[in-house]
């Protein structure tokens, strides 16, 4: 098959496919539906360090747990969700909320959505554990 | 000596057929509401995967190319070009695969490469193309060499194994449950392959199959997919990133970053290379089988039963 054919048809397919799944409504992030989610999210991660307490964001993105080993943070990656520590964390405010740093190569920056009373109070909480 | 043999690069060819298939499982998830996930993100990062794959192949396949050339000049041995021939290349090199496919979960310097196929936590038919990019650098490719030798030609052998993974392609998929019992039993399938993506302590370092599922059987990997405990999958600890830079070279950086640190004997460095991953030098990480015996420690009724460890054994 010739280049330039074989360039054609990767480039179309991937677009067609991703432009189809995105009408479809696919691309919607993860929602924690209450605490007892955000638990079994942050369980599915570390399994043998239960989430002690819970904060749950408003619109339901992402929660803050508090654990025997220090806090740590889920949130959606896509229709699923991940979790870390926030050892080495760095938190910043942006405009749609907060930016978390993090010192980990495949999980480098955390974007949550919080409301103006959230993001005043969660950079704190969120390095606290430095 | 033929060293013009050619075959056609079959992979590139089927790129139209993996687009209508993957159009094909979206629009049957749309109607049935069930049989499988897509997320738009994850798929695109699938598919971009997929295509930097063909790319690396085109860029550095003259690696493997080269170093089979090599050999062949240097073999007296020619099996010829019969269709036979051709068949026991394909069987032969299946075998190959599943030992391949094995280094790549149990060595870790093989597992940088192949940990990319793993990494989405949905498994779709969008998945199967999730390919490295790095895969000449695992230096996987002497584990053919014995073919070569043999007599077989590396352009036949290159052809097998691009029927063998075009034969993965339609495995990757929730829309199927299971195939008849006999093809089960033979054939490495949905459900086998479900099985190796698990993230589930029983699940993992499981079906290593490439097209026959009989080699786990025969070396004592395969584990059956339970219909008790649906597969969860992904990695042990997921990603939390979408780039396509990070999923190909994450686990490089992290082994770049294991052998640097200050303080560690020579021998720690190569065994952060060598070891399963998960293995450290403090023990402050969990291997696969270590992740099996806390599970059957925490739950001692799933002692013994596939994929986990009977009660009190040490491995
Ligand atoms: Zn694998
Ligand atoms: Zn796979």
């Amino acid at each position: 098959m010739p280049l330039h054919v074989l360039i054609i048809l990767v480039a179309a397919g991937i677009a067609g496919i991703v432009g189809l799944l995105h009408l479809l409504g696919l691309s919607e992030p993860a929602r924690l539906a209450d605490e007892d989610a955000a638990r079994a999210a942050w369980a599915a991660e570390f399994p043998d360090d239960p989430a002690l307490a819970v904060i749950v964001s408003h619109d339901r993105g992402a929660a803050l747990v508090e654990t025997q080993r220090g806090r740590g943070i889920v949130w959606p990656v896509g229709a699923d969700t991940t979790a870390r520590y926030l050892i080495g964390a760095r938190a910043r405010r942006t405009r749609s909320g907060v930016r978390i740093d993090l010192p980990d190569f495949t999980a480098p920056h955390v974007h949550l959505r919080l409301d103006a009373r959230e993001a005043d109070r969660w950079p704190a909480l969120l390095e606290d554990t430095a | 000596m033929r060293d013009q043999l050619t075959y056609p690069d079959i992979v590139q060819m089927a790129v139209p057929l993996f687009v209508a298939a993957i159009l094909a499982e979206v629009a049957w998830i749309a109607v049935k509401g069930r049989g499988g996930r897509y997320e738009t993100r994850d798929a695109m990062t699938s598919l971009v995967m997929g295509a930097g794959n063909v790319t690396s192949g085109i860029l550095l396949g003259f690696i493997a190319y080269g170093f089979f050339m090599a050999l062949w000049r240097i073999t007296p041995l020619d099996l010829g070009t019969g269709w036979w021939i051709v068949a026991l290349c394909f069987v032969l090199d299946d075998l190959r695969y599943y030992w391949v496919h094995r280094f790549g979960h149990r060595v870790r310097w093989v597992w940088a490469s192949h940990v990319n196929h793993h990494s989405s936590q949905h498994y779709n038919l969008t998945t199967a193309l999730r390919q490295t990019w790095t895969g000449p650098f695992t230096f996987m490719m002497v584990v053919r060499a014995p073919l070569i030798l043999l007599g077989f030609h590396p352009a036949m052998v290159l052809f097998c194994g691009g029927l063998n993974l075009i034969y993965q392609f339609w495995i990757h998929t929730e829309a199927i449950g299971k195939t008849p019992r006999w093809f089960e039993a033979v054939m490495n399938t949905p459900s086998h392959h479900r099985v190796h993506h698990g993230r589930n302590a029983r699940y993992l370092d499981a079906n290593y199959a490439g097209v026959f599922i009989i080699w786990d059987k025969l070396f004592g990997t395969f584990v059956p997919e339970l219909e008790e405990e649906r597969v969860d999958y992904g990695l042990v600890h997921n990603l939390g990133t979408f780039n396509p830079l990070r999923v190909a070279f994450h686990e490089w950086v992290a082994i770049f970053r294991d052998i640097t640190r200050p303080g560690l004997t020579w021998r720690d460095r190569l065994a952060y290379c060598v070891k399963p991953p998960g293995w450290s030098h403090d023990g402050t990480r969990e291997t696969t089988d270590q992740i099996k015996r806390r599970h059957v420690a925490q739950n001692p009724d799933t002692a013994g039963t596939p994929g986990l460890p009977a009660p009190g054994s040490a491995e």
